[in-house]
């Protein structure tokens, strides 16, 4: 008599099953790929206001360690604490002084204490600042904020751009 | 006879690599790239602002330059570059092309200068106050290097005691008008 054997299907009980990671593995090699791309080099970072629309330039220069100001259409600031509102691509009057309107209080007020309480370090002592402004406000304003900036001791003003398009 | 006992090697056998050690790493170089990658990448332009007017009479008398290059922009009329040669002033005019400011003649006639005083470096760039900045960057765009990479300048570098070559027409940039009231 043949006895027909039944199937039992072979299931072992303490098997370990190996996760298929190829596909991951992959997707993080495109990742690593596209983060080294975009991987920055500049000595120092700089966060961009999302007020502001930079203009864009040819030029190639890394940014270096500075006083940061930044101006978009609605207010002035320097690193991110604001100093003056601005209405209309101008300053409001009570900021300004009243016998100069290129001269903008807050901001030499500020420009002078950081002189005077960190006047050991060199970019204050060579008297550096960058500036972010946006690209549609006219020049008669950037240039109250220059003017500020070169009586406060700063002469020496890097602007900003965003990689040439 | 006794047979031989054949071994049997499977040629299309599949073997699985183990890529658990090479994920592990790429797991941490992910946020490590990701904290100091850079999405927007930024650069600067280097400027000059005259600071206090006797200083910068200082300077002048102590370099007296032979020639001075100024650009002005008026929003309403172009570009006039004004070429100061021993006490004389020679203007050049860059008409609106179209109601927008014609860079590419701008450009042109910046290099036609750059030919004639090769030893000038310095552009005093005097824009008007209704220009947009954007526009005040693209000038100074116009005026830092030439377009054509054929179009060479010669530099004397003091260095190597020779002329060097360069491409750069004038790539410091003077705010002149910042004083005036």
């Amino acid at each position: 008599m043949s006895r027909r054997r039944r199937y039992e299907p072979n299931i072992k009980k303490n098997s370990t099953f190996t996760l298929n990671i190829t596909s991951m593995t992959d997707m993080f090699t495109i990742m690593l790929v596209f983060l080294l791309q975009t991987y920055s080099t500049a000595e120092i970072q700089i966060t961009p206001d999302s007020e502001i629309r930079l203009p864009a330039s040819s030029s190639m220069l890394n940014p270096t360690e500075s006083i940061k100001i930044s101006l978009s259409k609605s207010s002035l600031k320097i690193d991110q604490t604001k100093l003056a509102d601005v209405k209309d691509a101008d300053f409001l009057p009570q900021d300004l002084e009243s016998k100069d309107a290129n001269f903008i209080k807050p901001l030499f007020q500020e420009l002078d204490k950081i002189a005077k309480a960190e006047s050991d370090k060199p970019h204050v002592k060579e008297g550096r600042i960058l500036l972010q402004a946006d690209k549609d406000l006219p020049y008669a304003t950037l240039r109250k904020v220059m003017y500020t900036a070169s009586m406060a001791g700063y002469p020496q003003l890097k602007l900003i751009t965003l990689v040439g398009e | 006879m006794r047979r031989t006992k054949k071994i049997k090697v499977n040629h299309n056998s599949e073997f699985e690599l183990d890529l658990a050690p090479l994920l592990a790493v790429m797991v941490k170089l992910v946020p490590v790239l990701l904290v100091s990658s850079a999405f927007v990448q930024m650069m600067v332009i280097e400027s000059e602002l005259p600071q206090v007017v006797n200083e910068a009479i200082q300077r002048q008398e102590q370099q007296p330059t032979v020639t001075n290059v100024a650009v002005e922009v008026v929003a309403k009329e172009g570009f006039h570059i004004v070429i100061t040669e021993k006490g004389k002033d020679v203007v050049e005019t860059v008409p609106l092309k179209d109601g927008a400011f014609d860079y590419a003649t701008l450009h042109q006639k910046l290099v036609a200068v750059k030919k004639a005083h090769p030893d000038v470096f310095k552009i005093e760039l005097s824009p008007d106050g209704a220009v947009p900045y954007n526009d005040v960057v693209k000038v100074m765009d116009e005026a830092r290097q030439a377009r054509d990479t054929n179009t060479k300048f010669p530099v004397y570098d003091t260095k190597q005691g020779k002329n060097v070559e360069t491409n750069y027409m004038f790539p410091e940039i003077v705010f002149a008008n910042m004083m005036e009231g």
